[in-house]
């Protein structure tokens, strides 16, 4: 069996791959929970479990896609378990104004609010696709879905972030 | 030949990969052209968009790896038994191909993403954490269900599910009970190097999952037994 990540050696090739991945995956969790903290504390459960289980990946190719799935777990598992209020869009824009005044650009900002405002079930596949690099086919395996139904999601959430933005559109639905 | 409309959910859908019908549609359509030019580069706004600031925690699983093993200080056998158990169940799943039992399958895919499912301990999990996660599904415990470690909700199929792990002889069985999922009659599986059983149970089923058949039959058998639904 291969095991990369037995052993001190392997231990330390497992510390490093994810101190590497920890940025996406923090991005990641970022924009599924809207909120710094719950990502900061969502990764941190996450790592935890990874670790305790690390000799259970055989493969460094397979690595991203085991954390990222802890991760989504993890943060179904927190909202369930905080009961975590709804809050409004524009009360969460301004709870995390620091990652969001960074932006350079006032299309940039007016973009990441675009993206908040968007419910999750579109966020969520928009956030894989395009910031981690997924194919339509994984986000459909990674999220329960057939990939025609991930398709008609990223679509809307295109479509929606377009009209948010008042970006000029032939009505395509 | 692909219509404009029909080109336009595909690039709406996935700008960075049309496909071959697509890429000639685009070819001969200057409207077209040009709306998937905007697409792409609207998405290279949404990529700068996301690209939030993440703090530097450059030793961040280090850290995690420090505090656990001063929390939790393990007999080497115990950390070897779990790496050889767990490899042995992960390595099945990376290897080998399609499944036959979609349910089968996704059961094992969940169990894959929660790391816990595959450590052997001695470890038991506190025995209220048990009673909450099954009344959160409307189970109350009224018996022994066995050597539980692990105990969670988990998002499985559009609900929240009781996830246990039961330490066994054979290894460690994860069990799922699926109050939203009915099957018509118990059924027992062999896929990706796993044994399995799936039984129905109350208002819907139970799933089990490990190193044998019997083992995971016998879990499954148990749970049952020692629990029962209070809001049917």
């Amino acid at each position: 069996m291969n095991a990369p990540f037995a052993g001190k050696d392997g231990e330390n090739r497992f510390a490093q791959l994810c101190d590497g991945l920890r940025p996406q995956l923090y991005r990641f969790a970022f924009w599924l929970a809207r909120d710094r903290q719950v990502a900061e504390d969502v990764l941190q459960e996450a790592y935890l479990r990874a670790w305790r289980a690390r000799a259970s990946v055989d493969n460094e190719s397979a690595l991203k896609g085991w954390l990222l799935t802890i991760v989504r777990r993890e943060h179904a598992r927190t909202f369930e378990r905080k009961r975590l209020p709804t809050v409004p869009v524009d009360d969460l824009i301004a709870a995390d104004s620091p990652e969001l005044a960074v932006a350079e650009q006032k299309d940039v900002m007016d973009m990441r609010r675009a993206i908040f405002a968007l419910d999750e079930e579109y966020r969520e596949p928009l956030v894989m696709q395009v910031l981690l690099g997924y194919s339509t086919d994984e986000i459909a395996r990674e999220l329960g879905l057939t990939q025609g139904a991930v398709l008609t999601r990223l679509f809307r959430a295109r479509h929606r972030l377009r009209q948010q933005l008042g970006v000029g559109e032939q009505d395509l639905e | 030949m692909m219509e404009c409309l029909e080109f336009r959910r595909a690039a709406g859908a996935d700008p960075q990969h049309l496909s071959p019908d697509a890429e000639r549609h685009r070819a001969g359509c200057d409207g077209c052209a040009q709306h998937h030019r905007q697409l792409l580069a609207m998405d290279a706004m949404i990529h700068k968009a996301l690209n939030v600031p993440a703090r530097d925690h450059s030793d961040a699983m280090r850290r995690t790896a420090r505090r656990e093993q001063r929390a939790t200080p393990r007999p080497r056998w115990v950390a070897l038994a779990a790496s050889v158990a767990a490899g042995v169940l992960i390595g099945s799943v990376l290897w080998i191909g399609h499944p036959r039992d979609s349910l089968a399958n996704d059961v094992i895919e969940h169990m894959r993403g929660e790391p816990d499912s595959l450590v052997v301990t001695q470890v038991p999990v506190d025995p209220a954490n048990v009673v909450k996660v099954l009344a959160a599904s409307g189970l109350r415990l009224r018996g022994d269900p066995g050597h539980v470690s692990y105990a969670t909700t988990c998002p499985f199929h559009g609900a929240t599910v009781p996830h246990l792990v039961v330490q066994t002889a054979d290894g460690p069985v994860t069990v799922l009970v699926l109050r939203h999922i009915v099957v018509a009659e118990p059924r027992q599986f062999h896929e990706h190097g796993y044994a399995g059983t799936i039984a129905p149970f109350g208002p819907g089923s139970i799933a089990a999952i490990g190193a044998t058949v019997e083992e995971t039959a016998d879990v499954a058998a148990r749970l049952r037994i020692a629990t029962e639904w209070v809001d049917d």
